[in-house]
């Protein structure tokens, strides 16, 4: 197996390997590395083909602990390497020859933390505004140092002869919300891609650890609005995991279908807007029709249309309401049709296909190293679905079938959605028949989980969102992170479109099916 | 009384959406028959007057004037149909508050933009800036002019019809390129830049296109070239020219699939992204006064202009050409837009040569 591979070639030395037990961590192997050897780490995870799911820091007062997590694609394994810095001294080797993807976060917790990279090509803010002076992270107040508050206002270096900046956004028709590009032309040729975050930054991570972990529950639906279930699954499922719950089967049943039925409301969306991306604005309008028939079917059971707060740990807000099993059946019956339409009017479109094939391809290579995951990934030929990897929920009895693209490029990543929806009907065809009867919650939750870490993925549609909580055994979490799918994703549009028009880059975006305020936190 | 007729309606047109499309289109036609009528009516009234007295100032005063409403006219009713086409392709209904079927939307649209503010941005070339929205509508007014809606009723027919018509529409690509270059706006700059390549590839073919019927009709004059499709209509004898036409008659309007210049999703707005109330509507009102000219330009080539049987020659007119520009709306709310590159080689590759190929066929075939 590729773990054990892997410990044989890193036991010894410095390095502490520790095998750790699943259930109640979320993560299998705990590496604590010493600093100066991490990218030796990193470059031996690397060769045996991890990919890089989340970088993340937790201050400790007394210590700053840097925690790289990988995972792997056929081996789903997750490994968390684990590095302390003093905080008297924050600076760290960057890991972003090896994996790339990681510069973001490194910039990341560069900002939050106030934690250097040495090495990093560019540790400009990502999120923040000009205006902070603090690392808002930190447990203690530390003000902002000389070398950083340089870095706040990032500006691209003057175009050189022939080429021209062009500012993407925030306000851009087709970034869909607040997300800035700044192109590098050259005539209409791209030459340099440079995604800049933050316009909708809330500090949700920091919300959290001023908040009881029920206070802060309703958060977790407004971090991706479209496709809202996943996140809320994700921060209740690592609950329960804190917690031990053994959570009633309708209940699981239950979220599995609601889970569903979001992943298709959200890919109707996505079909909608790629679609319009493109120029062509019925679709949008059959999409959002049938998108419709979801959103009521919700609404009936969960009181509101976008922002569901319908889990709860341990459980379901409410029971199902009458008459929501047949509405869902109709409604899988009505869905079955409508992709005849889809394919009409978008796939065999010549239009369409002349847009998006080869355009936006993004190898596996580039996809493993930036963490891309969801069907992104898929679109690029892996097989990888956190629902068949580490199956939440039911999905380990209702397991939805893995669709692949070929190429990577914008054409799968839509063929891979549009079946990824007739998959997930299928899977709500199996779930209705097999609802269990019984209580839908546990008569009782504790409030305050037990101290320790846990980590805890889910497949959104946009792919995998992983949550990581510290708690110290308080009513409220010491630190909690979000692993934002789109966040990765985004990240590899910048290798995608090198050398392509703009209007690729705009079909590119499209196909990543973004959600701005995910992504930004 | 009007309950019992919104029963009736309901009854026939209710729910179902094709229905109501067909009903809508009969209402469309009937509306245009009626105003085609009155149109014609009043033209041979005041022609006839006009030609016993000779008042040849007066009459092209009057045909301008003519023109003038035909050019509102449309916009507005395109603006209305174009709405209610496009809400019931998207399973919508369309405008439907502002009159009888909302065919007074428009008129509160067109009210709503000129009470809007004109902006104009701090650093634009003003001269540019201020001349593009005025210029884009001069070639519009100039085609009008020599288009023969009906046997007499023809504001000027001039005997290069054909060529003045092509060399002013030409003139349009100026202005868009004016309106892009003097926002001092990337987005428009590029749209600006995209609407010269595009014009000059899809002008070629469009020419060619039109050739093979200069050479059959043996005249640049478009009265004539209507009076040469006595037996038959030249879309019977030119199905290739036809089509090449049709398709750059969608480029050169900058329509979807080849609204390049304005893309919405890719540019913004465009080379009319800086432009706001009426600078904006008057980009607008040439965007479909242009549909109508490549339309009725269409009609005179290759559909028999205001020829056919029972109905009165203009009404056969506006018919044809109402139809095409229908045809025009429906590839807009089909299909994506291409790629710029695409849309290039489309007409380099494999349009020019295509229409080239016809053109020496029919000029052999002529001289056999």
């Amino acid at each position: 197996m590729v773990a054990e591979d892997l410990i044989k070639a890193l036991e010894g030395g410095d390095l502490s390997i520790e095998e750790v037990p699943y259930q109640q961590r979320g993560y299998w192997f705990d590496i604590k590395a010493p600093k100066d050897r991490i990218v030796e780490v990193a470059e031996a995870i690397d060769e045996r083909g991890y990919y890089i799911e989340d970088v993340l820091c937790v201050d400790y007062v007394d210590r700053l602990e840097v925690l790289y997590h990988f995972n792997h694609w056929e081996d789903p394994r997750r490994l968390s390497v684990r590095v302390e810095v003093a905080p008297s001294e924050p600076e760290l080797p960057s890991i972003w020859r090896v994996y790339p993807g990681a510069a973001w976060h490194e910039r990341e917790i560069h900002e939050f933390f106030g934690l250097r990279f040495k090495d990093h090509p560019n540790l400009a803010y990502l999120f923040l505004h000009e205006g902070i002076d603090f690392y808002p992270m930190r447990k203690e107040r530390v003000e902002v140092s000389e070398e950083d508050r340089r870095l706040l206002n990032y500006l691209p270096a003057a175009a050189e002869e022939d080429t021209f900046w062009i500012n993407m956004g925030p306000q851009h028709p087709s970034t869909h919300g607040v997300l800035r590009l700044i192109l590098k032309m050259r005539g209409e040729y791209i030459e340099q891609a440079e995604p800049v975050l933050g316009y909708m930054h809330r500090m949700q991570e920091k919300m959290a650890e001023v908040r009881t972990y029920q206070q802060y529950y309703p958060n977790t639906a407004r971090l991706d609005y479209v496709g809202p279930l996943a996140f809320s699954l994700c921060f209740v499922g690592a609950m329960e995991r804190l917690c031990e719950l053994e959570v009633p089967e309708r209940a699981q049943y239950i979220r599995t279908i609601t889970l569903e039925l979001n992943r298709i409301s959200s890919h109707l969306l996505w079909l909608g807007t790629f679609l319009l991306d493109l120029g062509a604005t019925t679709p949008y309008f059959f999409a959002f029709d049938d998108r419709e028939q979801i959103l009521d079917l919700l609404e009936g059971l969960t009181g509101s249309r976008l922002t569901f707060s319908y889990y709860r740990i341990g459980g379901l807000y409410e029971d199902l309401n009458d008459g929501f099993l047949e509405g869902v059946k109709r409604f899988v019956e009505r869905m079955w049709k409508r992709f005849e339409i889809y394919d009409d009017l978008v796939t065999g479109n010549i239009i369409f296909v002349k847009r998006t094939k080869d355009v936006g391809v993004i190898p596996k290579e580039v996809a493993r190293r930036y963490g891309a995951t969801g069907p992104t990934l898929r679109g690029s030929g892996v097989p990888f679905d956190i629902r068949q990897a580490e199956p939440y929920a039911a999905y380990g009895d209702l397991q939805p079938e893995v669709v692949v693209g070929e190429r990577g490029d914008s054409y799968d990543r839509y063929l891979v959605r549009l079946e990824e929806m007739k998959r997930s009907l299928r899977v709500l065809e199996e779930a209705l028949e097999k609802v269990p009867e019984g209580p839908y919650k546990l008569e009782k939750v504790p409030k305050k989980p037990v101290p320790g870490d846990v980590y805890f993925a889910t497949e959104s549609p946009r792919g995998e969102v992983g949550i990581y909580i510290v708690s110290d055994g308080s009513d409220k979490p010491y630190r909690l992170k979000w692993r934002s799918p789109c966040f990765s994703n985004l990240a590899t549009f910048t290798e995608a479109v090198k050398g392509q028009l703009i209007a690729d880059a705009v079909a590119t975006l499209g196909s990543l099916d973004l959600v701005i305020p995910e992504m930004d936190r | 009384m009007r309950r019992w007729l919104r029963e009736q309606f309901d009854r026939y047109f209710g729910s179902d959406p094709v229905r109501l499309l067909f009903a809508l289109g009969g209402l469309f036609f009937a509306t245009l028959v009626v105003l085609a009528l009155l149109y014609w009516v009043v033209g041979k009234v005041v022609t006839a007057g006009l030609e016993a007295w000779g008042w040849d100032l007066v009459r092209l005063l009057l045909g301008l004037l003519g023109v003038m409403v035909v050019v509102f006219g449309n916009a507005l009713f395109l603006v209305w149909a174009e709405r209610k086409v496009a809400g019931h392709m998207q399973i919508r209904i369309g405008p439907k508050e502002v009159g009888p079927y909302g065919l007074l939307q428009s008129i509160a649209d067109s009210v709503k933009l000129l009470a809007k503010e004109i902006i104009t941005p701090r650093f634009v070339d003003r001269p540019l800036y201020l001349l593009a929205p005025l210029l884009i509508f001069v070639p519009c007014l100039v085609a009008m002019v020599v288009i023969p809606f009906d046997a007499r009723l023809q504001v000027r027919d001039i005997n290069v019809g054909i060529v003045m018509i092509l060399a002013f529409s030409s003139l349009t690509v100026l202005a868009i390129f004016m309106a892009g270059w003097g926002s001092v706006n990337k987005y428009s700059l590029i749209g600006g830049v995209r609407s010269i390549s595009q014009s000059i590839a899809y002008e070629i073919p469009m020419l060619l296109s039109i050739l093979p019927v200069v050479m059959m009709a043996r005249s640049l004059s478009l009265k004539e070239v209507v009076e040469a499709q006595s037996p038959y209509w030249f879309v019977l004898v030119q199905p290739v020219a036809f089509l090449i036409y049709f398709v750059c008659a969608v480029a050169e309007t900058n329509r979807t699939p080849f609204d390049l210049p304005e893309a919405e999703s890719e540019l913004v707005a465009g080379y009319h992204t800086e432009y706001s109330g009426m600078r904006f509507s008057l980009f607008f009102l040439a965007e479909y006064t242009n549909i109508f000219i490549v339309c009725a330009l269409a009609t005179t080539f290759f559909l028999g202009g205001y020829k056919g049987p029972v109905l009165p020659g203009v009404v056969w007119f506006f018919l044809k050409t109402y139809a095409l520009i229908f045809v025009i709306m429906w590839f807009r709310w089909t299909f994506p837009r291409v790629r710029f590159d695409q849309l290039l080689n489309f007409s380099w590759k494999f349009l020019i040569p295509l229409a080239m190929a016809n053109l020496l066929v029919t000029g052999g075939l002529l001289k056999l």
